[in-house]
């Protein structure tokens, strides 16, 4: 059945036509959104389709270029935050705004306090206790958040966002980093909400979520609508296609896989992130040599951390990493690099390049204490100039200069410096992550052509990505990690959009009879 | 005072602080803004002294003839320029790697402790020798009090802000004692406390003979100096260390995923800086006093911030930042004596031009921002 | 060494008298970097409101106008930092190092233009001492508070008044949150700005005020660079007072202490070894450095202390 925009009588928000444009990049080109009163709404999509962005809008954080916002019915125009929560909308976002020396209750009413001068700690316990008691929320409101777990810190965002009287509340990724129980526990507490008379909006990229709370579901594919929905009848197989579903460019014809032997292997990795939260929860996965594997998923599960924990950049909590034999999950970077280790960062400005100097002086960065870049202590300027021009001219950085200063290249011909230095002393193995983002058509095929020669080389490649198009495009096998975990992994051939969508949303496979 | 935001305390914490960062290495235009700092604060402080109900012209004519007036006076403003050359490479090579080094002042006094030590306990030992161990001496305290900065915040993440401050302190009161009750102590005819006077042979001389100038104390100081110059630049940009700390100053995820250990550079990047403060502090024993006077320096490390802001870390702007405080230091005393100005207006100045130094980094954000509206990647999902 | 050179009453008197100062600064510390500005100039401010207060009351002959244009002047100096830091958002520690020369040459500059060699008039106007009279006679205590200065009751005072600010009430809380997590607290439509400005001054009011008493209530004179790093140990104290009002207070005490001490314990001995009083100095330094390093419990400075900070650009 396809998705019908049925609008029902009452409508808490109405946004039509919302175009918004960064510079020269579209990121919605006229959005519709409608959400009607007591529902729990999910808005769904990839990385980059938008949902955020929407939301953001809602809440008054960008303006759109055109497009119309109603709420209950009456035009509105929300400039700020402060403007978004005067009319009722309150935002739970992915990163919590709570100052984590106070206590619940302190940063529950901070900014609104209500009272004189003097602060009670009591009675802010006893109206934050009311509240909970009204929606079933549980925490300790003279707890310091700062010694709750994120899943009770998470339960103070949505007490803020209560206690100034939200009507609409938008959560944006919730159980990014949330327990399995606690995700249960959110569930509940949303059901509570919307029977208590509030409406929901849920922004997610996973299914399990959405069929488990929904009412209603508008999926966004690269800024656009691609579909509305009642959840109770559609299934997952129709979201999957919907969200991913696009023109594949042609899967390049390449050469078979000649694999000899395994090259980097994983086993029940686990590690943190930053935040504290158990980013990985045991990988196993296997790279040979000659074949490129394509790690796919919505980012944000795990797949940073499992980059970092390769090169050594990380240290796992449990789990071995292997190359060749050896075990280097505890090693530093440098002993990892010295394995014939090559990595190409996600954030190339930030991690793959120092910025401030020069091309020549990025290629040999890494390499600059030995023969030939310096001898017996000292820079040997004629090598560098040398293999600076040579590097330059053959992975095609325009304009040839190694002299340049690398920030003012463009982003592809900063990635292509990258890659001459990662690549040019024949690797074993390549850790690549997110390589394409932000290129254009030209740089991102030029970056596929030469991590495929390296393939056809006898290097093997992990590549980490959540771009589809390019994990199609460039794997030989494809495993999808969602929440920390490979949930699958398959022949490239096998990888139907529907079946990678339904993957990366966290939706697990029925095994075979 | 904060520890850096990315992590809270505990190894690894690299990142400088953007503010230090704007401070060293986003000034692209040459020598433009150093001097239009100081043209301001040459401005301002003329204001001020005509608020103050004095001359600004006599003052600053003053000011100009105290320091350059006669080859006597040019040779003092290079004795007083000498000490704050180190210094500043002092604070200079930490903001390359992107630390803070406010001790540069304590530093400076380890480094002549150490080497008016030596150069009494061995003051019977010939030249050729003791000069050597005494110039080593001096680097070797220096390097020693800069290195407890640099680990503590390679190991627990210390801001070297704070320590380097409190270390400053506690020099002087531990100088004090030395000096004044402790094993340093002997007897002068001045009364004040000094330590023991070093040997001859550990004397820097006078490379400027009386026949040429009249009481010249221009020693070869100068020279070790002008080594130390050229080591600074050697040590930055031709050596592959010096490159690594630059890298770990200007892109420290880049070079941590390129195998560069932010830490381990960071307590060697204060050792070298305390070298080479403290190879000032022998200087100002060996060539100027010959003894270390209880609180003989005053305010050489703090100075040495603007130097090395001032000459923005780079070799030739902090000897010609040296050059012009060493004038204000000579030439105002001269513009105190004959033009009755107090020669802290010199102080005031050199406030001025920090300050502007300071709020410099504001029109460099600003003029950065606006050349680079990238669109957001991750923000929009 | 005897038992009254350690711990006698004199030796007491002389702690709250030396801690006062340092108190004062701690307390100026405090409440500006709880909002999240750096302010190291609290020597300048100190050093400011020690000679414009005294030369407000040479003037007028009265120690109250003496002090009110102490604090003017310290609030001045703090302004600026504030101005630089939070509009500008410039470099709190070069901004801080710069008013720190400021104060010192500008002070040292007029003391000589206008006292010159002969130095402040002897007949300066002083802040009161209070003599508590019920404690005339009483063995000890008579001696040991009996007759402090009113800066150091005042310095109590706002100990006790500033703890129950930031703890207590809703200025504090907000103040506490704009120094942690100034987006956050942004987020809720608290203006961060404001209390940013509002703590800096008010810091530099605190330390001048401590300044005010060096001058006027101690040395009755105004001397060049008089108050000789007393600022630098109030940052310490702050610090190892773990950023409360009244954790500066205890931290104060010891400095003082400590400095007490190298007063009585001159020429004293144990044994054959004489006391090196000299590196009683140091303990201020020492303590403090061991905080930070976690060497003496946790030392956590607010989150967001010393970064400048960008308003949220609205749509």
């Amino acid at each position: 059945m396809t998705g019908l925009s049925v609008a029902p009588p009452a409508q808490m928000v109405e946004m039509r036509g919302i175009v918004k444009r960064f510079g020269d990049f579209t990121a919605l080109h006229g959005v519709d959104l409608v959400v009607a009163e007591h529902e729990i709404h999910a808005l769904l999509g990839e990385n980059g389709a938008g949902k955020s962005t929407l939301m953001n809008i809602l809440y008054g954080l960008y303006r759109p270029d055109s497009g119309t916002i109603r709420l209950k019915g009456q035009d509105a125009a929300i400039h700020s935050p402060r403007d978004a929560i005067a009319r009722g909308i309150g935002m739970i976002h992915q990163h919590f705004m709570l100052i984590p020396p106070l206590t619940v209750a302190e940063n529950v009413v901070l900014g609104d306090e209500r009272s004189g001068p003097v602060l009670s700690q009591r009675a802010l316990a006893t109206r934050v206790r009311e509240l909970e008691e009204r929606f079933h929320i549980g925490v300790d409101p003279d707890a310091k958040v700062e010694d709750l777990p994120l899943g009770l810190q998470q339960r103070v965002e949505i007490l803020k966002v209560l206690y100034r009287g939200s009507e609409l509340l938008i959560f944006d990724e919730p159980t990014a980093v949330l327990t399995p129980q606690e995700v249960d526990e959110l569930f509940a507490i949303v059901r509570t909400l919307r029977d208590e008379g509030k409406v929901v909006i849920f922004i997610t990229h996973k299914l399990r979520e959405v069929f488990a709370v929904t009412d209603r579901i508008t999926v966004l594919r690269a800024g656009r609508n691609a579909g509305e929905l009642v959840t109770t009848a559609t299934s997952p197989s129709e979201i999957a296609r919907l969200m991913v579903g696009r023109e594949l460019r042609q899967v390049q014809a390449r050469t078979p896989v000649t694999s000899s032997g395994a090259v980097l292997e994983i086993h029940g990795l686990e590690a943190r992130s930053d935040r504290g939260a158990r980013a990985l929860q045991g990988i196993d996965l296997t790279v040979n040599a000659g074949e490129i594997l394509g790690v796919a998923g919505v980012g944000g599960n795990g797949q940073s951390e499992l980059a970092e924990c390769v090169l050594g950049l990380r240290e796992p909590t449990a789990g071995s990493i292997t190359i060749g034999g050896a075990d280097i999950a505890h090693d530093d970077p440098k002993r990892t690099r010295e394995r014939g280790v090559a990595y190409v960062p996600e954030d190339r400005r930030a991690e793959g390049l120092v910025l401030a100097f020069t091309v020549a002086d990025n290629f040999i960065l890494g390499k600059q204490d030995h023969p030939p870049f310096s001898e017996r202590g000292v820079l040997d300027d004629a090598a560098i100039r040398v293999n600076g021009d040579r590097l330059a001219k053959e992975f095609d950085v325009r304009p040839p200069n190694a002299r340049a200063i690398v920030g003012n290249l463009s982003g592809g011909n900063q990635q292509k410096v990258v890659l001459g230095r990662e690549l040019s002393e024949q690797p074993k193995l390549i850790v690549v992550s997110q390589p394409t983002r932000g290129l254009d058509i030209g740089s991102t095929e030029y970056v596929w052509e030469r991590l495929l020669e390296q393939r056809a080389r006898g290097c093997a490649v992990l590549l980490v990505s959540s771009e589809l198009d390019e994990i199609r495009a460039l794997s030989d096998r494809i495993a999808v990690m969602f929440e920390g975990r490979i949930v699958a992994t398959l022949p490239a051939a096998d990888a139907t959009e529907e079946r990678l969508g339904l993957l990366m949303a966290g939706h697990a496979e029925v095994a075979p009879a | 005072m904060n520890q850096e935001q990315a992590a809270t305390t505990g190894p690894g914490t690299a990142s400088p602080a953007p503010s230090v960062r704007q401070l060293t290495f986003q000034w692209a235009a040459g020598p433009a803004i150093p001097v239009l700092s100081v043209v301001i604060a040459l401005l301002l402080g003329a204001i001020f002294v005509q608020l103050s109900g004095k001359d600004a012209i006599a003052a600053y004519s003053a000011l100009v003839q105290g320091a350059f007036g006669t080859p006597y006076d040019i040779t003092e403003t290079l004795v007083s320029a000498i000490p704050l050359v180190l210094t500043g490479l002092a604070v200079a090579v930490a903001f390359r790697t992107g630390l803070f080094n406010i001790g540069a002042q304590g530093q400076l006094l380890v480094g002549a402790l150490a080497a008016g030590w030596a150069g009494a306990q061995f003051a019977t030992w010939p030249g050729i020798i003791l000069m050597p161990v005494v110039i080593l001496f001096g680097i070797a305290g220096g390097a020693f009090y800069g290195g407890i900065v640099g680990f503590l915040k390679a190991v627990r993440g210390v801001n070297e802000v704070i320590t380097t401050i409190m270390l400053n302190y506690t020099i002087v009161f531990v100088m004090h004692w030395l000096l004044q009750a402790g094993p340093m102590t002997a007897q002068n005819a001045l009364g004040t406390p000094a330590s023991t006077p070093i040997g001859a042979g550990a004397r820097l001389p006078v490379i400027i003979p009386n026949e040429l100038v009249l009481f010249s104390r221009l020693h070869a100081g100068i020279i070790l100096a002008a080594v130390a110059v050229v080591l600074f630049w050697f040590l930055l940009w031709r050596t592959p260390l010096g490159y690594q700390l630059r890298a770990v100053g200007l892109g420290p995820r880049a070079a941590a995923q390129a195998g560069i250990d932010p830490a381990r550079h960071m307590v060697l990047v204060m050792a070298i800086a305390g070298g080479f403060a403290g190879l000032g502090g022998m200087i100002e024993v060996s060539g100027v006093f010959g003894r270390v006077y209880d609180g003989f320096s005053s305010s050489y490390g703090f100075d040495a911030i603007a130097v090395a802001l001032l000459g923005k870390n780079s070799p030739l702007g902090i000897v010609f930042a040296a050059l012009l405080f060493g004038a204000f230091v000579h030439g105002g005393a001269y513009m105190q004596s004959h033009a009755g100005i107090s020669s802290n207006l010199v102080a005031i100045i050199q406030a001025f031009v920090l300050f502007v130094i300071a709020a410099e980094t504001l029109v460099r954000a600003l003029t950065r921002r606006r050349r680079g509206a990238r669109k957001p990647v991750e923000a929009i999902a | 060494m005897t038992l009254e050179m350690l711990l006698g009453a004199s030796v007491f008197a002389a702690t709250l008298r030396l801690a006062a100062p340092i108190a004062l600064a701690a307390l100026g510390g405090t409440v500006t970097e709880r909002s999240g500005v750096t302010y190291i100039a609290l020597e300048g401010s100190m050093l400011v409101g020690c000679f414009f207060g005294v030369v407000a009351a040479d003037r007028s002959h009265n120690v109250w106008i003496g002090l009110a244009v102490a604090l003017l002047a310290g609030v001045l100096l703090a302004g600026l930092h504030a101005y630089a830091s939070i509009a500008l958002r410039a470099d709190q520690i070069v901004s801080g190092m710069a008013l720190n020369i400021l104060a010192l040459g500008l002070t040292t500059y007029l003391d000589y233009q206008m006292y010159g060699t002969t130095g402040t008039p002897a007949d300066l106007p002083t802040l009161p001492d209070v003599q508590l009279g019920l404690l005339k006679g009483v063995p000890y205590l008579g001696d040991a508070i009996g007759s402090q200065n009113l800066m150091v009751w005042t310095m109590g005072g706002l100990v006790v008044l500033l703890q129950l600010f930031l703890f207590r009430t809703v200025l504090g809380l907000r103040l506490r949150a704009v120094g942690e997590h100034p987006r956050a607290a942004e987020t809720v439509g608290i203006d961060v700005r404001r209390i940013r400005y509002a703590a800096v001054l008010a810091s530099g009011a605190l330390a001048a005020l401590g300044g005010a008493y060096l001058s006027l209530g101690v040395a009755h004179s105004f001397t060049d660079g008089m108050t000789g790093g007393r600022g630098f140990i109030g940052l310490a104290a702050m610090i190892f007072g773990r950023w409360t009002p009244v954790g500066a207070l205890a931290a104060s005490l010891i400095f003082g202490y400590g400095n007490a001490l190298s007063t009585s314990l001159q020429g004293a001995s144990i044994g054959d070894v004489k006391v090196p009083v000299q590196l009683l100095g140091t303990l201020p330094y020492i303590l403090t450095i061991l905080a930070v390093a976690g060497f003496v419990g946790r030392s956590r400075p607010p989150a967001a202390d010393g970064l400048p900070y960008e308003t949220e650009g609205h749509a």
